[in-house]
């Protein structure tokens, strides 16, 4: 029989020691002097001018581009959302005539990139000069010149709109598929009409599946806001592009914009952290009950003497 | 001779070639409970189903208090209703699931209400006093605040009952609703059944439950390959069984009991 050393304390009074982690170190170092090596061009560089930087971060045009940046972003989303919920119930619609507008319409605006949309629609008056509310091939009620209907706000608009439309359709509809048959049968046997099944019933359950990917989309969308810049539409990029190209301060006024997109981003992310928590939390409250239902029976069959 | 209250002539329903119901003749009167039986795949579920139409029958009427359910008269053309005038008609039949199908965003108590709310256009306030009365009939009154989700099987079952007799149904249709349910739970839910049939209310039940069969109901059919093979007073039918598929059946479900 072999002795254990006498200063050996007794296995059941000491931990284990974890073991290790060197590639933790060595990974950590290597990543250490990369980022101090990023930081040392952001001290060090001349080019960055921090003071250029500071003087525009709060100017009164970069701000303007910002509220820009931020009312087409909720407008965008807004309006894409609205059409998309239609999108999807017109899919989900038993009528040939409505599913197949619907599939149309997702297949147009998803399969076109939001610029090329843009400058599509913002160039609309080349197409059809006049735009006119009528009977095809019939009389005309109303007729304005698309120029004036068209500027480069509701051009970016629709562009943006549109293809957020076609993502959120796809999203909806799928959070309503995911809603089981057995509500919308339960809801019929109690006599709710079609409009108070979809109200009360199906979407409160399909949103509450949908939000976190519409959070997503939002941070999607607030970057996307950027294309509007070729429209000549004051949004923060194009702010901070207005600025250099008189000053040449190119690479400060890019970081601006740079920051303040990445404000918005982390905004964004924590509401929608916040949001998706929360929405977790109900979830979990309710379960937490069932739990606590099912704990005492676990212990109990522990205990039984069988 | 008064007019049964649920009358079904000639139901037939096929799902593209399968026939699964093939020329079903019942007539159900005023407080008495039917309970349909038969092995897996006979038509029970679906026969139940065609009744308040949400499964719309290939051919055959179905008759609520002698009105044709799901298709009216317009001069001399028959329509099919909309799906807001069936919904007018279904709230006469209250319907309980196999798997409950209460809302599991809304408390017990406001699934009850719900309906109330909605469809009878009477005030919260009278629509919480009617459901709590209901909620304390069925043993749930405790849990009326609770969600769905944190129930158990029986409990949801039971304020499913509740929801279904909110709407002050004629009829109470039940798809196997102990079916779902751990052997522990079901008989909480038989007993608010009884409970119900006692009061006098009309139930079709579509069960595998023989011991509520025989105790409860007042009309037993037996249905096998989409027809009715034979039907009676529960007594008779499972002590003395005609047809040789109803003898099968009894021997089966009997002994394993």
């Amino acid at each position: 029989m072999k002795q254990p050393p006498l200063l050996q304390p007794s296995i059941h009074e000491v931990r284990p020691l974890p073991v290790p982690k060197i590639w933790h170190w060595i990974g950590g170092a290597i990543l250490t002097l990369l980022a101090m090596g990023f930081v040392q061009v952001l001290v060090t560089n001349d080019n960055m001018q921090w003071g250029v930087v500071a003087k525009y971060l709060f100017s009164a045009q970069i701000l303007s581009g910002l509220g820009m940046t931020l009312m087409l972003t909720v407008l965008a989303m807004v309006l894409g959302l609205a059409i998309g919920i239609i999108l999807a119930i017109m899919r989900l619609s038993s009528s040939r005539v409505f599913q197949t507008t619907s599939w149309g319409w997702i297949w147009f605006f998803r399969g076109i990139p939001p610029l090329v949309q843009m400058i599509f629609w913002y160039n609309l008056a080349l197409l059809l000069p006049q735009i006119s509310i009528g009977i095809p091939f019939g009389p005309k009620l109303a007729s304005w010149d698309t120029n004036l209907l068209i500027t480069p706000f509701s051009a970016a608009i629709m562009g943006l709109a549109f293809t957020e439309s076609a993502y959120a359709a796809e999203m909806i509809r799928a959070g309503i598929q995911a809603v089981s048959s057995g509500q919308t049968e339960a809801a019929a046997t109690l006599g709710l009409t079609r409009g108070q099944t979809l109200r009360r019933v199906i979407l409160p359950q399909a949103l509450r599946i949908v939000i976190p990917p519409i959070g997503n989309d939002t941070i999607s969308m607030l970057k996307f806001t950027s294309l509007v810049s070729v429209l000549a539409l004051p949004d923060l990029l194009y702010s901070a592009q207005m600025v250099y190209a008189r000053t040449y301060q190119t690479v400060p006024l890019l970081i601006v914009a740079t920051i303040w997109y990445l404000v918005l981003t982390t905004v964004l992310t924590l509401l929608e952290h916040a949001l998706e928590h929360r929405l977790k939390a109900e979830h979990q409250k309710s379960l937490a009950k069932t739990r606590s239902w099912f704990r005492p029976r676990f212990f109990g069959s522990g205990q039984r003497a069988y | 001779m008064t007019e049964p209250l649920l009358k079904v002539e000639q139901l037939r329903k096929s799902f593209g070639a399968h026939d699964v119901l093939r020329g079903i003749d019942l007539a159900v009167k005023r407080g008495d409970v039917t309970c349909i039986v038969g092995p897996s795949g006979s038509g029970k579920s679906t026969l139940l189903r065609c009744l308040n139409h949400l499964e719309t029958p290939t051919k055959g009427v179905v008759f609520l208090n002698g009105v044709p359910v799901g298709v009216r008269w317009k001069g001399n053309r028959l329509y099919q209703m909309s799906f807001n005038e069936l919904a007018r008609q279904r709230q006469r039949m209250g319907m309980v699931f196999q798997a409950f199908n209460l809302f599991p965003h809304k408390t017990v108590l406001e699934n009850v209400t719900e309906a109330p709310i909605l469809v009878r256009r009477i005030k919260r306030k009278a629509a919480e006093v009617e459901a709590m009365d209901l909620l304390e009939r069925v043993g749930m009154a405790e849990r009326a605040n609770y969600y769905p989700p944190q129930l158990s099987g029986g409990q949801q079952q039971r304020a499913a009952i509740a929801r279904s007799l909110a709407m002050k149904p004629d009829l109470m249709l039940f798809d196997e609703p102990t079916s779902a349910l751990d052997p522990e739970l079901v008989g909480e839910v038989l007993a608010v059944m009884r409970q119900l049939a006692d009061d006098g209310m009309t139930m079709v039940v579509v069960t595998h439950e023989m011991g509520f069969a025989r105790d409860v109901a007042d009309h037993l059919v037996f249905m096998d390959g989409g027809v009715i093979i034979e039907e009676g007073a529960p007594a008779d039918l499972l002590t003395h069984p005609h047809h040789e598929r109803t003898k099968a059946f009894l021997s089966r479900v009997l002994n394993t009991v």
